[in-house]
């Protein structure tokens, strides 16, 4: 079993955020080290998670730049890039480094900026995306990321009978719960035909299926369980599995099922010694309406093929069986990419802590989250624990 | 695992697949110890961990496992077009589609894309 525990999170606004992107983790990861009580000199490393920066903003080696902004020095400092699953695969070295006994405190969080305040153009920003599909066999096809969760979301729908109309109240949920959001992207509620009637970004999915670019950060402090009893308020990491799966999309195994995260979240259950019927609520990675339809099947909470039905009867909305994505998800609440696995983090923290407010879900003792990258290719799963 | 030897074949490089486009013909690799076959070349089977590989034609016609238009492209991609996955025999390959297809359609391999240097297959609905 994973023995470690975060004591500090903190996170900005997902938007539109004009400021360095120093500035903007700093933002996140101060509030985060203030909720721990630590301060630069206890911080013995530094993960930090960003797929873009390279791309959008000719900015490079960026660990090192985010921790002499924090006033960290001296210490190993490292970026992890694997594209919307970055931050939580720094969090997962995390865990393990202080499990190992390497370091007591670690730092790790994640900052992105994807609006047009990079400069770059939809088509521009839409490429940079899509250079974490297949360099040979499938970006040379013109295939965009919508595009591949819309490849297995029409097979999904072909082999299964999901509707676009099912689709939709995924979005129609997100919305509902990042309304509740005041750091969310977007906070006002939508109705199935918004999502129905916006335009076509790759079928089945139009622009309401699809979360938005967004700029943000989000951080949280790790250390060991043990040393986690002499901080407030901490929060146990009881699980983690990471894995990936076969690309280019063409030659998966299967196509109505993200095998990265089946495979991570039979590991994580494994390392947490529970089932998912244990589990109350979760933060899951819906880039697109589709993606939360497989990550509820991939985590075990539906069979496969029966998870289009778990937003459209109201089981996943808040006050239902077991609240999906609370926070309003990457849909509502925003994805800016290399940020957005950490801020799982935070939402299932504040969530297990009781302090989410309005979107609070009622006797959460058991979160999961679930953070996929690339085509499908890469998948983290976290399960974190109140304290007894 | 084994080890190349002077006795197997070349392994098949991307030059070679993209190459083999432009003369109607769709390269992939058949697993010399397992069998499995696979549209995109590689250095090691997935099935079998296998590094020896026959290099071999692919059916030219098959059918559409998935497919969907897309509406918002990426810079040097026309407005509007549709992309599909074809299983071809025991292999699957990613395409564009020149017309419209449905899931389940026959489709042949029918032109070669090219944008910015970069090849991809393209099919269409068999009449």
């Amino acid at each position: 079993m994973t023995n470690a525990s975060i004591i500090g999170a903190g996170m900005t606004e997902f938007g539109v955020h004009e400021s360095t992107l120093p500035e903007l983790f700093a933002d996140a990861a101060l509030p985060a080290l203030d909720d721990a009580g630590v301060g630069p000199p206890d911080v013995e490393a530094f993960y930090f998670g960003n797929a873009m920066c390279g791309l959008t903003s000719n900015d490079t080696h960026t660990a090192p730049k985010m921790a002499a902004h924090l006033g960290l020095d001296g210490i190993p400092c490292q970026r992890f890039e694997d594209a919307c699953a970055s931050s939580s695969t720094a969090f997962k070295h995390a865990v393990q480094a202080v499990e190992s006994g390497t370091h007591d405190v670690v730092l790790v969080g994640g900052a992105e900026h994807t609006t047009a305040q990079t400069g770059m153009s939809t088509p521009e920003m839409t490429r940079v995306f899509g250079s974490a599909a297949h360099r040979e066999y499938e970006q040379p096809v013109g295939m965009t990321f919508p595009a591949m969760f819309a490849l297995l979301t029409k097979r999904h729908m072909a082999r299964y009978g999901t509707t676009e109309e099912q689709l939709a109240s995924v979005a129609v949920k997100n919305h509902y719960h990042g309304s509740m959001n005041p750091r969310a992207h977007f906070g006002r509620e939508i109705d199935t035909d918004d999502v129905l009637e916006s335009p076509l970004i790759a079928d089945p999915f139009h622009l309401l299926d699809c979360c938005p670019f967004s700029d943000g950060a989000s951080a949280v402090v790790v250390t060991s369980d043990e040393y986690a009893d002499s901080f407030t308020d901490p929060v146990d990491v009881t699980g983690i599995g990471h894995a990936n799966d076969i690309v280019p999309i063409a030659i998966k195994n299967q196509l109505t099922g993200t095998d990265a995260a089946i495979r991570a979240a039979e590991a994580a259950y494994a390392d947490a010694g529970i089932n998912p019927d244990d589990v109350d609520f979760a933060e899951v990675h819906d880039c697109f309406t589709g993606a939360e339809v497989m990550a509820v099947e991939a985590l075990g909470f539906y069979e496969q093929g029966e998870g289009a039905s778990a937003a459209a009867d109201g089981e996943t909305r808040l006050g239902g069986e077991r609240p999906v994505n609370p926070s309003g998800g990457l849909k509502a609440k925003g994805h800016p990419i290399g940020a957005t696995g950490t801020a799982q983090l935070v939402e299932l923290t504040e969530q297990l802590r009781g302090d989410s407010g309005e979107r609070q879900v009622a006797g959460a003792d058991v979160g999961v989250a679930h953070n996929m990258g690339g085509d499908a290719a890469s998948a983290v799963i976290t399960v974190m624990e109140a304290r007894p | 695992m084994s080890e190349g030897s002077a006795d197997r074949p070349e392994p098949l490089t991307y030059d070679d697949w993209a190459a083999a486009l432009h003369d109607d013909v769709l390269l992939g690799q058949s697993c010399q110890s397992c069998g499995a076959v696979s549209s995109v070349p590689a250095a090691a089977c997935r099935d079998c961990g296998d590094r020896a590989f026959e290099t071999i034609a692919l059916p030219t016609s098959g059918e559409v496992v998935s497919e969907t238009t897309i509406g918002v492209p990426p810079t040097g991609f026309p407005d509007r077009y549709q992309i599909a996955i074809v299983g071809l025999g025991g292999a699957r390959v990613l395409g564009r589609v020149d017309g419209h297809v449905d899931i389940g359609d026959a489709v042949e391999l029918s032109d070669v894309s090219v944008v910015d240097g970069d090849s991809a297959p393209v099919f269409a609905p068999v009449e």
